[in-house]
């Protein structure tokens, strides 16, 4: 790259143009073989989100009309107005801020004793336990977000559900609790993500730390306050970032088959008040103008993500 | 010091006790949802709490006559391996050039390619709608492969990348000096070298492919071209929802991917331990 100067200045010369062809031609490689994802990425997700930033001023009804009519701001005048959007904003953020929290709490705790109990396991029984544990805890990460959403919808079923059964109550989880219930069901969803990142950061501290922490007398909570929890939280941090931007995108499946956004509003979250917009109410254009408020949350999130990534040695 | 190893051994047991209860209550909702899915309708609401008295397994015989599984099985399966041949074809050889063959802008590109995996996906699926429809691809598998593997793509360029980062260049360049094309390097060397990277994200665009809702209920509303996750949502109506179809159901769907991620846990892992 330092040579293109100089390249420049001599053209004519016979080694340094074969430098430039080189050059070149490395480029032109490099372009060739990321050519076929940018293009469809171009045109599958640039593209489209461009469109979405044009049907946003306009108004379109596919089952009234085939053709967009020009809106102007109204939709976005809506959109400012509308308590539903403001109230899905909120209850987004909220099941964000929620869940995340539960995630990074049990996921950390058990991690942490998940890194313990390996370190410290030199017999069979100890590997295979904790073979087992593993293997449990991956697997709501491999369960489809719709199945997962219809054990939690079973397990909390006020008639035949074993929680109410258990409790010797007829609590219809769902309705009466609806936000606190798709916080559940998501934590159990996607914690295993959190636990495997965390334990994974644990296993890779040096394990003389451990051994000079003992030495120096310091009990199981100084050792995890003192030596695991600082040397982690970096991973933490991304962990949590990342989980943050996800909940607040891409919670969609659980609410859907679950609550469907009801009782009333009460979780319509933000993704799902888009996709109700446009295929619901049929009204592309509104939807339109909800998919740029999110593209650009998304962007928002995501460069200060790359930031945040930038920063953490992780 | 006898004192001292009781309760080292006390709080072991303790830990270990912790971790077993956690365990359990991880499983319990997929294991209960197994338990249900054998039970018929009447045993279900008589005694919630009672195991089968014998396997009922009309509820999976349900799914084929009743909910069209049989062909629904056959839409995610295309939907899971187009969204895998997409998405790894077109996603290793991008994060080979970003890795190998640096080019002016390619970092901004990258970044660019990175930040799309923030997107909501419920608004992309707005615009998109419209393009499918122009072109012609509503209840078509091809518009919910598209859909879905553009949105796994820069998850695979992210996990893609590094690994072929960590490859060692000197083989590659004996390969040119041989007289490779630089396609022919990556063709080669390059991918089976970096096999265990490909199986870790054939993988995760696989579990993408085969769970995902979205695009499925968003471009097909005829069971044609309707997967298994979409064809679960036929269970409940608003009228009624076929509890004993709709946990064997979901047992189904799950059953595959629970085998994939435990036959292949450690490029699982890996995937998320690269993916973020």
């Amino acid at each position: 790259m330092s040579s293109r100067r100089q390249v420049r200045g001599s053209r004519s010369r016979g080694p340094v143009a074969t430098l430039l062809t080189w050059n070149r031609r490395l480029q032109l490689t490099g372009i060739s073989l990321t050519l076929p994802a940018l293009i469809f990425a171009f045109a599958f997700m640039v593209y489209p989100v461009a469109n979405v930033v044009f049907l946003s001023f306009h108004q379109y009804s596919p089952l009234r009309s085939a053709n967009t009519t020009d809106a102007g701001l109204s939709n976005y005048s809506w959109l400012a107005s509308s308590d539903i959007v403001g109230h899905s904003i909120w209850i987004t953020i909220v099941f964000t801020a929620v869940s995340v929290a539960i995630e990074m709490a049990v996921g950390l705790a058990l991690a942490t004793l998940l890194a313990k109990l390996v370190v410290e396991s030199r017999h069979l029984f100890g590997r295979v336990l904790s073979r087992i544990l593993l293997s449990s805890f991956i697997l709501p990460f491999a369960t489809p977000a719709i199945a997962g959403a219809i054990a939690w919808k079973m397990l909390l079923h006020p008639q035949f559900g074993p929680v109410d059964a258990l409790l010797r109550t007829d609590i219809a989880w769902f309705s009466q609790f609806p936000l606190a219930s798709v916080i559940v069901a998501d934590a159990w969803k996607t914690m295993p993500f959190v636990l495997f990142l965390v334990f994974a950061a644990i296993l890779s501290i040096e394990p003389d730390q451990y051994e000079a922490a003992r030495i120096d007398g310091a009990n199981g909570w100084q050792e995890f306050r003192y030596l695991t929890l600082p040397s982690i939280t970096p991973v933490l941090a991304v962990v949590a970032a990342f989980r943050a931007v996800d909940a607040f995108t891409k919670i969609f499946d659980v609410v859907f088959v679950t609550t469907g956004g009801g009782p009333g509003n009460d979780t319509q979250v933000f993704p799902l008040l888009i996709w109700r917009t446009a295929f619901d109410f049929l009204n592309f254009g509104q939807a339109s103008a909800l998919a740029v408020v999110a593209v650009l949350v998304s962007a928002a999130l995501g460069a200060s993500l790359l930031a945040v990534r930038r920063l953490s040695p992780a | 010091m006898i004192a001292f190893g009781a309760t080292e051994r006390l709080s072991r047991a303790l830990r270990a006790g912790a971790l077993i209860v956690a365990a359990v209550a991880t499983v319990i909702p997929v294991l209960w949802m197994m338990v249900g899915s054998l039970k018929t309708e009447t045993q279900l609401f008589s005694n919630p709490l009672a195991l089968p008295d014998s396997p009922a397994w009309a509820n999976y015989g349900s799914l084929f006559q009743q909910f069209h599984f049989g062909l629904a099985t056959l839409n995610s399966v295309e939907i899971s391996l187009g969204v895998v041949a997409i998405s790894v074809v077109l996603g290793s050889m991008a994060a080979y050039g970003f890795s190998r063959y640096p080019f002016t802008g390619s970092r901004m590109l990258l970044s660019g390619l990175l930040i799309t995996r923030m997107v909501t996906p419920a608004a992309l699926v707005v615009p998109l709608y419209l393009i499918m429809n122009a072109l012609g691809l509503l209840n078509n598998v091809l518009s919910i492969i598209l859909g879905v593997a553009v949105l796994n793509l820069p998850l695979v360029v992210w996990v893609l990348r590094p690994f072929f980062d960590g490859l060692p260049r000197e083989i590659e360049e004996a390969g040119l000096l041989d007289g490779l094309s630089p396609f022919g390097v990556f063709w080669r060397i390059a991918v089976p070298l970096a096999a265990p990277g490909l199986l870790t994200v054939s993988l995760l665009s696989f579990i993408a492919g085969w769970t995902d809702l979205l695009f499925p209920i968003s471009f097909s509303s005829t069971p044609e071209a309707a997967p298994l996750t979409s064809q679960l949502l036929q269970m409940q109506t608003g009228y009624k929802i076929y509890w004993g179809s709709l946990m064997a159901g979901s047992i189904y769907v799950t059953l595959p991917t629970l085998v994939v991620s435990f036959a292949l846990q450690k490029y699982l892992v890996r995937g998320m331990r690269l993916g973020y």
